[in-house]
């Protein structure tokens, strides 16, 4: 029988994909404010050099996971029809554009790729992410998105 | 409704990347005081480089009275020059070191960049020895005069001391006046900052018209502090060699990548020219040819063209930026000035005695590209006087694409300019079209 529980397209033997990759890019926009707090305080280049990596490798994964998470968004309707979920996908667009932009910022050299403008806009992702990691818990823990109802379900 | 969104968001990042301001005329920067418009930092700065081409037969364009012809031909990047008193004309063909692993995604894209800008021809590491035995100015003779090299650039001999700058050392060798080829092994006179990082490699050499300091020019080792002012020492400087005992100091320091270091003849001081930075914008920072004062302080890294601090840089020293000298004469921006020598023959015309002649590599960051040029600066007393002049030009066709790129310079016997071509693996030599 159809799962009473909005159900994620793209997973893969009932684990959707969205929410296996997202720790990844959600870590890496995390440590790039820590490291570029730091880089801010020292000036020493290991700290924006390691930011620049993290960026890019938050973007490329963000992507990826951005992709899956809207395929799943687009693809039931349960789902558009969540305000957290509106939330989390609007939120997180801006979270990759920022960063894209952030990512682009740290290819200047030395300290203007993180003071002012870097660090600022590092800042404000994770801000973001609060606030769509909020919206994503609550459409799984509360709005059971992506869980399988029984063993039964179709996936 | 997410869709016009996201296409909304798309073209906003596309209108903010592609703006920065349009480059002005270079001329309003040729001179004693050029003009310094605002910082602009980009998102993507704005990499244009010449696509590199063959001359297939043809060759650069040269002033009235003057004619152009190929020296030599099918070299490996040939990069530096130097005449021997007896005629005979060292060509170096040299390349950079491999670069270090990249520290950050961005050098990935710079190595690449680095690739496309340079001959796909695999540079030598050696010095050729060219001869003119029937007194035409072109050579007849070629031997392979020094081999297996670091990196060399710079050459200068001093009586029969011969000294060779390796990107990493100053190596002295034994010349006998007609000698084609050495063999003696050479002798470290004094090391110089090489790698691991080694991101100005040319080391430019020249010697006191006493014969007894050797000069010789060391690039920063990034653009702006990039890889941490730990990298930078002793670098981004003129050293001072003695040649008696090896010992060095830092003549003159804050010249981000000085090159071309020539005596001017008339006032016996020290000159040279020098890369600025880059990513400040198309018309930041000028290019410039300063002579050189002992003790001197040129500004890099902490400010450009004097007291313009550089906000990129942390820690700041406003003690320093307060003793910074403003250069002498502006190239203009991102020409990448790399050789430069004075006129002291009778061959070209009269108008041309006793300026200087300076290779302009051409830019990479410049939406319209500038310099890939010869242009001669004259010179009173001294001192530059007047606008600088396109004497050697056609290294760029259709706007975008290079058949060669000048480097270094020199004079020959007969009064002849020689301009080492990289990316088109010639000499050219430059001399009057009547005689």
């Amino acid at each position: 029988m159809p799962s009473p529980n909005p159900r994620s397209k793209m997973s893969i033997a009932g684990h959707p994909l969205h929410v296996m990759l997202v720790p990844i890019p959600i870590v890496c926009f995390v440590a790039a404010l820590i490291t570029d707090i730091a880089y801010s305080q020292t000036a020493k280049m290991l700290w924006t050099d390691m930011s620049a990596w993290l960026l890019m490798a938050g973007v490329v994964v963000s992507l990826l996971a951005g992709l899956a998470g809207l395929t799943d968004f687009v693809s039931d309707r349960r789902i558009r029809d969540l305000r957290a979920a509106r939330i989390h996908a609007l939120g997180n667009i801006a979270v990759i554009i920022l960063s894209i932009f952030n990512a682009l910022i740290h290819t200047r050299d030395a300290y203007t790729s993180v003071v002012p403008t870097g660090l600022t806009l590092s800042a404000i992702v994770v801000l973001i992410l609060l606030v769509t990691g909020w919206n994503g818990w609550s459409m799984v823990y509360r709005h059971r998105v992506g869980v399988m109802h029984s063993e039964t379900d179709v996936p | 409704m997410m869709s016009v969104r996201l296409a909304t968001c798309a073209v906003v990042l596309m209108l903010l990347t592609s703006c920065g301001p349009n480059p002005i005329d270079p001329r309003r920067q040729i001179g004693p005081e050029p003009y310094l418009p605002p910082i602009h930092e980009y998102l993507l700065p704005p990499m244009h480089t010449a696509k590199i081409v063959n001359w297939n037969g043809a060759t650069p364009t040269v002033a009235p009275g003057l004619k152009v012809q190929a020296f030599a031909t099918g070299l490996a990047s040939p990069r530096s020059l130097y005449v021997l008193p007896n005629g005979d004309v060292l060509v170096v063909e040299t390349g950079g070191p491999p670069p270090p692993p990249p520290s950050r995604p961005k050098d990935l894209v710079m190595n690449w960049v680095e690739k496309t800008t340079h001959s796909p021809t695999k540079p030598g590491q050696r010095i050729l020895l060219f001869r003119d035995t029937n007194g035409d100015g072109l050579p007849d003779e070629k031997t392979v005069f020094l081999d297996h090299l670091n990196s060399p650039f710079g050459v200068v001999l001093v009586g029969s001391d011969l000294y060779v700058a390796n990107t990493d050392a100053v190596i002295h060798y034994p010349y006998t006046t007609g000698q084609t080829r050495i063999t003696a092994a050479g002798a470290k006179l004094c090391d110089l900052p090489g790698g691991p990082i080694d991101h100005h490699w040319t080391k430019s050499l020249t010697a006191s018209p006493d014969g007894t300091k050797l000069y010789a020019g060391v690039g920063s080792n990034s653009n702006i502090t990039e890889n941490g002012l730990q990298a930078e020492v002793g670098r981004a400087s003129v050293w001072e060699i003695d040649r008696a005992s090896g010992s060095h100091r830092e003549y003159a320091t804050g010249l981000r990548n000085p090159n071309g270091l020539q005596f001017e003849p008339q006032t016996q001081r020290l000159w040279v020219v020098v890369n600025e930075r880059d990513e400040l914008g198309p018309d930041l920072v000028p290019d410039y040819l300063t002579s050189v004062k002992d003790g001197g302080f040129y500004g890099w890294p902490y400010s450009y063209y004097g007291q313009h601090p550089d906000p990129r840089v942390k820690p700041e020293r406003p003690d320093l930026v307060r003793q910074a000298i403003v250069p002498d004469y502006a190239l203009s921006s991102h020409v990448a000035p790399l050789g430069m020598v004075f006129y002291t023959g009778t061959n070209l015309p009269a108008h041309y005695r006793g300026g200087a002649f300076v290779g302009e590599h051409g830019s990479w960051d410049r939406t319209i590209l500038n310099g890939y040029k010869v242009v001669y600066v004259p010179f009173q007393n001294g001192h530059p006087a007047g606008a600088a002049e396109d004497v050697v030009t056609g290294f760029v066709i259709d706007g975008d694409k290079a058949r060669g790129r000048p480097v270094g310079l020199a004079m020959d016997t007969q009064g002849g300019l020689l301009i080492a071509d990289d990316t088109g693996n010639s000499v050219w030599r430059v001399s009057a079209s009547s005689p």
